[in-house]
């Protein structure tokens, strides 16, 4: 609780926090199970090459998302690169412009162009609407990205997408463990992309998977992903190397053990940040969309200047101070982004709600290094930011 | 003990007892020691920084790149992205082709694929089977955006001959060094010829890293420009200065790898034992002839590759499936050759008779530490008895393959007791 403006580390005040926090969830087995599980690996001389750890994380996979295929790989984006190249996809793809630069990248990576389209200002999710209004010729697919532990309107897409007669396949890297009514994310589109880096509730450290139900594309991505794990040999254009090792399997298969342990932990968080910001006037709290349950993996909040006090930029800066490593999420916006800024200008100045967005949500730190008690005093900062942010502001 | 084959049925191939069990593969498989691994894992452990250029890392590429007595090295998550990228930045733009041995790693054409170019391939020359100058030389066009030299397995290629022909004809060279680790070539480490020089530390190669690849380079901005392209172009937060993906190496796989350089000179001095023993026991031997690693260089002894020549009695895939059954999973070398090889990409290649010609007389036998100096023993005495009976197999090898025709029937594949995945070099 800062009672004086000369409280704030910004202005020579003692930080609120003396070991910084960081965004990202940061989850990791502990140091004994870690220790038998790599003596396990080196015991069994079985390092890499679809051994048995990632024989059984995949099976294990398929159970947990209950999907008939699921093809583990190097790491998301990878993982959406072969995607692009099993679907034999030309041209461009359709996908929106308020995502980690990642998305865009596998797809040029694949020899594809993107068209950027917007978001929904409330959901920040890719709509049927936002679709429509980009849609342009000689776009082969769609990729929506289901953002934030929530996801998009999937059947609404879906059914914009089949209008079109354009494959959906999703960039859900956020979105491991997330519910909807129709049950997990995983099972949509033709393909459904996930991420294990370490900053995400299911982690490998690096790594990622791909799911789908669709067993003629399952098999073109494994012959694709390397001559390993396959059960049907088929000529395919490009074999990479885009495997997990059985030490990232083995931390992985870790992970998914203990993950509703995890998502409940996150949850608790979310609900502090919740109960600590929800009178800040111009903050709002991104609630996880179109979900029945979310992975609560990311804490977004939105700041509204006129009503909040201080801009985003400047709030940040007082967080940073105060040991609160916020991150401005997705800063620069994608389209803004080099290369893709003179790759395809036509859409640096064409994305208003995107460009706000990009100006204005802070993430906040959640995950294995983050207590509710952190959580109270982040927002309670944030509170006090608030209050003194006419000072901030002369100060500042 | 294993006991020694009496009989032509005794053949794991015609239903006898299976020699090596576990099987025995080409890859070499170091073990590197668990605590020391550990050890190495505590650094990133205790920091709770798991990958995105983390604290071993950065370790591992400080000593990588003296190991090679290079200024700098920039780790990847495995070989073929780190070439892949490479070739990408390297490559002179607004031309095509990357011109790489037809003999050489049997994804390299995927590599150079996957970096948006042709793969061109060239003829290697007889006596070192690799690529050089003069097998190079020829393919050089208006469209050569860049030179793939590849090391063979035994001794390297023609490395500063190739440094030459790039200097007069202006094609940049960069050398995927994957088989050449440890060696020097004309007393000059490996690692610094050449643009840059791309290695795997995948587990079947002489540095363990699970998975993974790295480059050295003297070149520090071509250093820089790739350390950003492995982490999406991003050099700090809320930063995007360049085209990127993700490539990067993670901690556990750099821990692996530092705990497998503590052992290197140990593994190469073992390697070296069971190289002299190959030497001694194929000798005599008629029909087969062990490639020499050249002493007068520093070298690994790793990859034991041998000649099936005039006197040897069976072919080669006759004596691949008969190895192959008794877990010996000796593997042919280089074969097929990438110019024969029908591709899901474009290719382009000419008459490369030297490539054709070797692809279909060598193989490689299996190494590293899962092979005890008994089990070379066993191995040189099964070849041995297969050389002494070789009609009578000849006549065996007819009847299973009738049965294959007739009915699909997969021998070598029946005799398998466990996936055979570790023994692809990948």
């Amino acid at each position: 609780m800062k009672n004086d403006l000369g409280q704030f580390a910004l202005l020579g005040g003692t930080p609120e926090f003396a070991a910084e926090l960081h965004v990202g969830q940061l989850y990791f087995p502990e140091w004994k199970q870690y220790e038998a599980a790599m003596r396990g690996i080196i015991d069994r001389k079985y390092y890499t090459n679809h051994g048995p750890l990632i024989r059984e994380l995949e099976a294990r996979l398929e159970d947990f998302f209950q999907i008939g295929n699921v093809i583990t790989v190097t790491n998301a984006t990878i993982g959406l690169y072969l995607v692009c190249l099993a679907l034999e996809l030309e041209g461009k793809v359709l996908m929106p412009a308020f995502t980690f630069v990642a998305t865009a990248q596998a797809h040029v990576l694949a020899g594809l162009d993107p068209v950027f389209c917007e978001v929904d200002p409330r959901s920040h999710q890719m709509t049927p609407a936002t679709a429509e209004q980009a849609l342009e010729a000689r776009v082969s697919a769609v990729c929506p990205v289901n953002l934030w532990g929530g996801s998009t309107d999937i059947p609404a897409l879906d059914d914009w997408a089949r209008s079109h007669n354009l494959p959906l396949f999703f960039d859900s890297a956020h979105g491991f463990g997330v519910e909807r009514l129709e049950g997990k994310l995983g099972r949509f589109g033709r393909a459904e992309v996930f991420s294990f880096h370490a900053t995400k509730i299911m982690t490998a450290t690096e790594g990622g998977c791909i799911c789908t139900d669709d067993d003629e594309l399952a098999e073109r991505i494994r012959n694709m992903r390397s001559n390993y794990g396959i059960r049907r040999p088929m000529p395919v254009s490009l074999t990479v190397n885009a495997r997990m090792s059985e030490a990232q399997a083995a931390i992985a298969l870790m992970s998914l053990e203990g993950i509703d342990g995890r998502i409940a932990n996150n949850r608790v968080i979310f609900d502090a940040y919740r109960s600590a910001l929800d009178t800040v006037p111009g903050v709002r709290l991104v609630q996880p969309s179109n979900v029945t349950g979310s992975n609560y993996q990311c804490i977004v909040i939105e700041i509204t200047e006129d009503r909040f006090g201080l801009s985003r930029d400047l709030l940040w800066s007082v967080l940073r101070a105060e040991g609160v490593r916020a991150r401005r999420y997705f800063k620069p916006g994608v389209h803004r982004s080099i290369p893709f800024d003179t790759l395809y200008p036509q859409y640096v100045e064409a994305l208003p709600i995107t460009d706000a967005l990009c100006d204005t949500v802070l993430q906040l730190p959640i995950g294995a290094l983050v207590t509710t008690e952190d959580a109270e005093r982040i927002g309670s900062l944030i509170c006090d930011a608030h209050a003194y942010a006419d000072g901030l502001l002369a100060c500042g | 003990m294993i006991r020694s084959k009496l009989a032509t049925n005794e053949l794991a191939l015609f239903g006898g007892p299976v020699t090596f069990s576990p099987p025995k593969s080409i890859g070499s498989l170091a073990n590197p020691d668990p605590t020391k691994f550990l050890e190495y894992s505590r650094i990133f452990y205790d920091r709770h920084r798991y990958t995105n250029n983390g604290p071993v890392n950065r370790m591992l590429e400080d000593r990588l790149a003296e190991w090679h007595q290079a200024e700098r090295c920039v780790t990847f998550a495995n070989a073929f992205w780190g070439l892949s990228l490479a070739i990408r930045d390297l490559a002179i733009p607004g031309r095509s082709e990357v011109i790489t041995p037809s003999l050489t790693y049997r994804r390299m054409g995927e590599i150079i694929a996957s970096a948006g170019m042709v793969p061109r391939f060239c003829d290697v020359d007889s006596e070192s089977l690799a690529q050089t100058e003069a097998t190079t030389r020829p393919w050089i066009n208006r469209d050569t955006a860049l030179i793939l030299g590849a090391h063979p397995t035994v001794n390297c290629c023609d490395a500063d001959g190739l440094e030459r022909l790039s200097a007069e004809t202006g094609v940049p060279l960069l050398f995927d060094s994957v088989e050449s680790a440890f060696e020097t070539t004309k007393g000059r480490r490996v690692g610094t010829f050449g643009r840059a020089e791309g290695f795997s530390i995948h587990a079947t190669k002489l540095i363990n890293g699970f998975e993974g690849g790295y480059l050295v380079t003297n070149d520090h901005e071509l250093a820089d420009r790739l350390k950003l392209i492995r982490g999406f172009g991003i050099p700090e937060e809320d930063q995007i200065v360049c085209f990127g993906m993700n490539a990067k190496l993670n901690e556990i796989h750099a821990a692996l790898a530092m705990a497998s350089m503590d052992d290197l000179d140990e593994l190469v001095e073992r390697n070296r034992q069971r190289y002299l023993a190959y030497r001694e026991l194929l000798d005599g031997i008629d029909g087969i002839t062990l490639r020499l690693f050249d002493e007068e260089e520093q070298t690994s002894f790793k990859n034991i590759l041998v000649r099936l020549g005039e006197g040897w009695p069976l072919s080669r895939d006759d004596t691949l499936a008969i190895l192959q059954a008794e877990g010996a999973l000796a593997r042919p070398y280089y074969s097929p050759a990438l110019h024969t090889h029908k591709a899901g990409f474009e290719t382009r290649s000419g008459y490369l008779p030297v490539a054709d010609r070797i692809s279909k007389q060598f193989m490689l036998l299996p190494c590293g530490d899962q092979m005890g100096l008994s089990d070379i023993s066993v191995l040189a005495e099964l070849l041995r008895f297969v050389a002494a009976h070789a009609v009578e197999i000849g006549e065996a090898l007819n009847a299973v393959n009738d049965l294959e025709i007739h009915t699909g029937y997969d021998a070598v594949a029946a005799r398998r007791q466990t996936p055979l995945e570790e023994s692809h070099e990948e």
